[in-house]
């Protein structure tokens, strides 16, 4: 059992035999063997200038003292900084002003549309036209009125929302709570058919009239108009939140309807919220009436 | 070399296997040692409700954790996106925690209140209805499943032995407050912000005012992520370490 040289490449056995067949004792290469010591002494170097081990109470802080928090802090700060510039005139004018600048669209216009994506597309989809129970943003028709401090508003405190100050809006469970009976539902829902020109019962939306006057007309206004003042949707034109069929009008009056949009003001900055104001101004007829 | 020594000398070879292998268990079980001055200071962090305990075990079963992760990075990239650096405080009551480093989809850690519960609930349901071109898949039984409450004291006792300081009356009452926090009408509003503190969001989270399903608990939990810790009242030096 001890080491012999292998007449033919010079090299030791390792000394054991095993039915007269012998193994060389060839130490790995030597490149390899570099490598490992030096992925060893960076290691050890590592543990030197960056934060290692705890350490008592404390950890080893590290010759540098980096902290990847600290760092990050100062990267966003950088960036933020970048951004106030170069988006300067978002910090320093009002959604008002802003929006008596057109030129700006061709500017900024692809770089809102990052964050508006990263926020807002989830619900009102990628190209704002919303879909049932979120609105469409690119059209006329506001909840809330589509004049730039409005909408910058319901950006910033969101409509039902957690915010304090939240706008509020709620279609009541008119049929689940009682309100109305069934057959009074029936005769407003024609009513209300008929307030958009749709196919309906005359003698049915008559006698809804009345029932319309004494439960509806407080927030949806007594022409079905509805109102900026509470959010109550106009019932006379063609868009329908949550659809506009004598089925969905039923779902609607049956179970009511309380929408949320979040509020940002604590996620986005209030030039971000500008921003996002802007966007949707460019995206469609924004003060309703054009 | 030395193999001929070390190979005839078993007990010793042995231990410096043991040597060894140790040394990486080390590293990772070191630092619990000193777990007190790992976790900061974090307002307003608490355990989660019954009903978001449930989400939280829903969205384990479900294997959401295998495309979003639940933490937001120390990256310029990350903050941008999706808001503060995660706390190591945010994740103390997480039994399994839901960190990660692959994201198929976005990362949830700060997701609650960014969307409404409508959204939740049509987007788990059958996701391409409302995010175009998204490959995650449908959870449409969530809002036919009724929330089994039978074992949630037992559940508030398991995480009581991990760690979690539940209180017996939190514990006794489990069932009673995943019911009620899912009250439409809030009528034990006041119970809940004694056992829970004023930041449990009371509602009905499906859209479905007569069960208490699964997908209440699911969108519960989704909505109070990253939504607990006060930001602003942070020691920002020990943030910064």
């Amino acid at each position: 059992m001890t080491p012999e040289k292998d007449p033919i490449s010079g090299r030791e056995t390792t000394g054991h035999e095993w039915n007269g067949i012998k193994e060389l004792n060839t130490p790995i290469p030597k490149a390899f063997r570099l490598w490992l010591w030096i992925s060893i002494a960076v290691a050890a170097l590592y543990w030197v200038f960056y934060p290692s081990f705890p350490y008592g109470a404390d950890y080893l802080h590290g010759a540098l003292g980096y902290s990847s928090r600290e760092a990050v802090q100062v990267a966003v700060a950088e960036g933020a900084a970048t951004r106030a510039e170069a988006f300067d005139i978002f910090e320093t004018k009002d959604v008002n002003e802003l929006a008596e600048m057109p030129e700006l669209q061709a500017q900024f216009e692809g770089e809102i549309a990052v964050l508006y994506r990263d926020n807002c597309a989830a619900c009102h989809g990628r190209d704002a036209k919303g879909q049932k129970g979120f609105p469409d943003l690119t059209d006329a028709h506001w909840l809330w009125s589509g004049s730039p401090e409005e909408i910058e508003y319901t950006l910033q405190v969101g409509i039902n929302s957690a915010h304090e100050d939240t706008r509020i809006a709620e279609m009541p469970a008119i049929g689940r709570d009682e309100w109305l009976e069934q057959a009074e539902i029936s005769d407003v829902i024609d009513y209300v058919l008929s307030l958009s020109g749709q196919e309906h019962d005359a003698e049915a939306a008559a006698r809804g009239i009345d029932l319309f006057a004494e439960n509806c007309a407080s927030c949806h206004n007594g022409e079905g108009v509805g109102g900026y003042e509470n959010g109550a949707p106009d019932l006379t034109d063609s868009a329908w939140l949550y659809g506009g069929t004598r089925a969905d009008l039923r779902e609607t009056l049956q179970h009511g309807r309380a929408g949320v949009m979040p509020a940002w003001s604590d996620r986005l900055s209030a030039a971000e919220i500008r921003k996002l104001t802007l966007y949707l101004l460019w995206q469609g007829q924004g003060d309703g009436n054009s | 070399m030395d193999h001929a020594k070390l190979e005839r000398n078993g007990i010793a070879f042995a231990l410096a296997i043991l040597g060894v292998a140790s040394i990486g268990g080390i590293i990772e079980i070191a630092p619990l040692f000193t777990i007190e001055n790992t976790i900061e200071e974090a307002p307003g962090m608490r355990p989660y409700t019954p009903l978001e305990l449930a989400g939280h075990n829903i969205y384990v079963r479900e294997g959401c954790y295998a495309c979003h992760s639940q933490m937001v990075r120390t990256l310029r990239s990350d903050v941008d996106r999706y808001g503060h650096f995660s706390l190591a405080a945010e994740s103390m009551y997480d039994h399994p925690h839901q960190w990660g480093s692959k994201r198929t989809g976005p990362d949830l850690a700060r997701v609650g209140q960014k969307y409404s519960d409508d959204w939740h609930v049509a987007h788990l349901a059958a996701p391409r209805a409302v995010v175009q071109g998204s490959v995650m898949p449908g959870y449409p039984f969530l809002s036919e499943t009724r929330l089994d409450t039978r074992y949630f004291s037992e559940a508030l006792t398991a995480q009581v032995r991990v760690g979690v300081p539940y209180t017996e009356e939190q514990i006794a009452n489990a069932a009673k407050h995943a019911a009620w926090q899912a009250d439409p009408e809030a009528e034990y509003e006041d119970d809940l912000i004694d056992a829970y503190g004023d930041k449990v969001q009371i509602r009905d989270f499906d859209g479905n005012p007569n069960m208490v399903s699964e997908m209440d608990a699911l969108v519960a939990y989704l909505q109070v992520l990253g939504t607990l810790v006060d930001f602003d009242a942070l020691n920002p030096e020990e943030i910064a370490r």
